[in-house]
């Protein structure tokens, strides 16, 4: 390949930098990264979950859009690792328009993530939530979520801010998602994202 | 995608606690300020308790509005001071157990009064000894935000609290 000499003289305008960034600004990415997303597919499905969750991040955030193929206005829950043991607790505030009210578990086996609508309510109509698991890695912890849900029904509907603990101090790997009733409807869809600290 | 945020600082309590968490040179590069914290209180009185936050060294003209739920009531209050401007564990709740929160400060640069907005839970395996709140703050003051702090209205943070400030950009 030939090389061709050109002299400085020639160029209009010449800067010289040190840097290869060139005077330009450094790239900083940002912390918030999407994982995994899921959607359901026709039939449904019992359950949604998140595996081999990368031990990259600080913090993990859920962000969901879901309906059950039965009920009315239903919750879902969350498993971390596979645990089916009683060892997860929920309690959450929660209104529906004209009342607010509290409930809570205790010593269950899955924690109460959020509110979803279900196959008596409107057609094509879905709840939002939004769940944070922070220092899921921390193995001097229990893990503590916190979540808000709501869903508005044309007429009727719940909003609710909760919090659910699983009782391990084990770093999380795999999230697991159910349905308070029978199964995920179609195009539910749930989004991992994982944070930088 | 949530709107891109940048991580800017973040501070883990180490062994013997720690009576605040400080974030100082705050850049001026972002539109909007977020704190996600995973906090507990050494206080071996309480089951849950107030953080108080600080702008700019201040820990005056503040005032909040609060939706908060117990196992058994859900209610609202207000305050006129930095506390609580979130709530955290402490020493009576289950051990291990650690509050989430995530404070959100929008438009910390303007030259305008600041508000904040804060969901926290402390989260425990019995009916009544949690705490659950929505908070939203006014901090009458029109000074650009330089530096955040968090102190426990009582006692220390403990080993293993940690928070983390991001910077979040409109664009």
């Amino acid at each position: 390949m030939a090389v061709t000499r050109i002299a400085t003289s020639s160029l209009k305008s010449l800067n010289k930098y040190d840097s290869f960034l060139g005077g330009n600004a450094y790239y900083v990415p940002p912390s918030f990264e999407s994982i995994a997303t899921t959607t359901v597919g026709a039939g449904g499905s019992s359950t949604v979950s998140f595996s081999s969750i990368p031990s990259t991040y600080k913090h993990l955030q859920i962000r969901g859009l879901s309906r059950a193929t039965a009920g009315g206005i239903g919750a879902f829950f969350i498993q971390f690792n596979s645990d089916t043991g009683t060892n997860y607790a929920d309690h959450r505030i929660e209104g529906n328009g004209a009342t607010a009210y509290t409930d809570r578990n205790t010593s269950a086996i899955r924690a109460l993530s959020g509110l979803q609508a279900g196959s008596t309510t409107g057609a094509n109509i879905f709840g939002g939530s939004v769940v944070d698991v922070l220092d899921y890695q921390n193995t001097s912890k229990y893990k503590t979520i916190r979540a808000l849900s709501g869903i508005d029904n044309n007429g009727s509907g719940n909003i609710a801010f909760g919090s659910g603990l699983w009782m391990s101090t084990s770093a999380v790997t795999s999230i697991t998602l159910i349905p308070e009733n029978t199964a995920f409807a179609q195009y539910s869809s749930f989004a991992l994202y994982g944070i930088k600290a | 995608m949530p709107a891109a945020r940048y991580f800017i600082a973040s501070t883990t309590v180490g062994a013997g606690g720690a009576s605040s968490i400080d974030f100082t040179s705050i850049p001026s590069t972002y539109t909007d300020l977020t704190i996600k914290y995973s906090l507990r209180s050494s206080s071996t009185t309480d089951d849950y308790l107030g953080v108080k936050l600080s702008l700019n060294s201040s820990t005056t003209s503040f005032t909040i509005r609060q939706l908060y739920g117990t196992g058994t009531t859900a209610s609202s209050a207000n305050y006129s001071t930095n506390n609580p401007s979130g709530y955290m564990q402490a020493g009576l709740t289950t051990a291990s157990t650690f509050a989430s929160g995530d404070i959100y400060i929008p438009n910390y640069l303007v030259s305008q009064n600041k508000f904040f907005s804060t969901d926290s839970v402390a989260e425990n395996n019995a009916a009544t000894a949690n705490f659950l709140s929505l908070l939203a703050g006014l901090w009458s003051n029109t000074a650009a935000i330089t530096s955040i702090s968090l102190t426990p209205a009582t006692g220390n943070f403990v080993q293993y609290s940690t928070a983390v400030l991001y910077g979040i950009k409109n664009s």
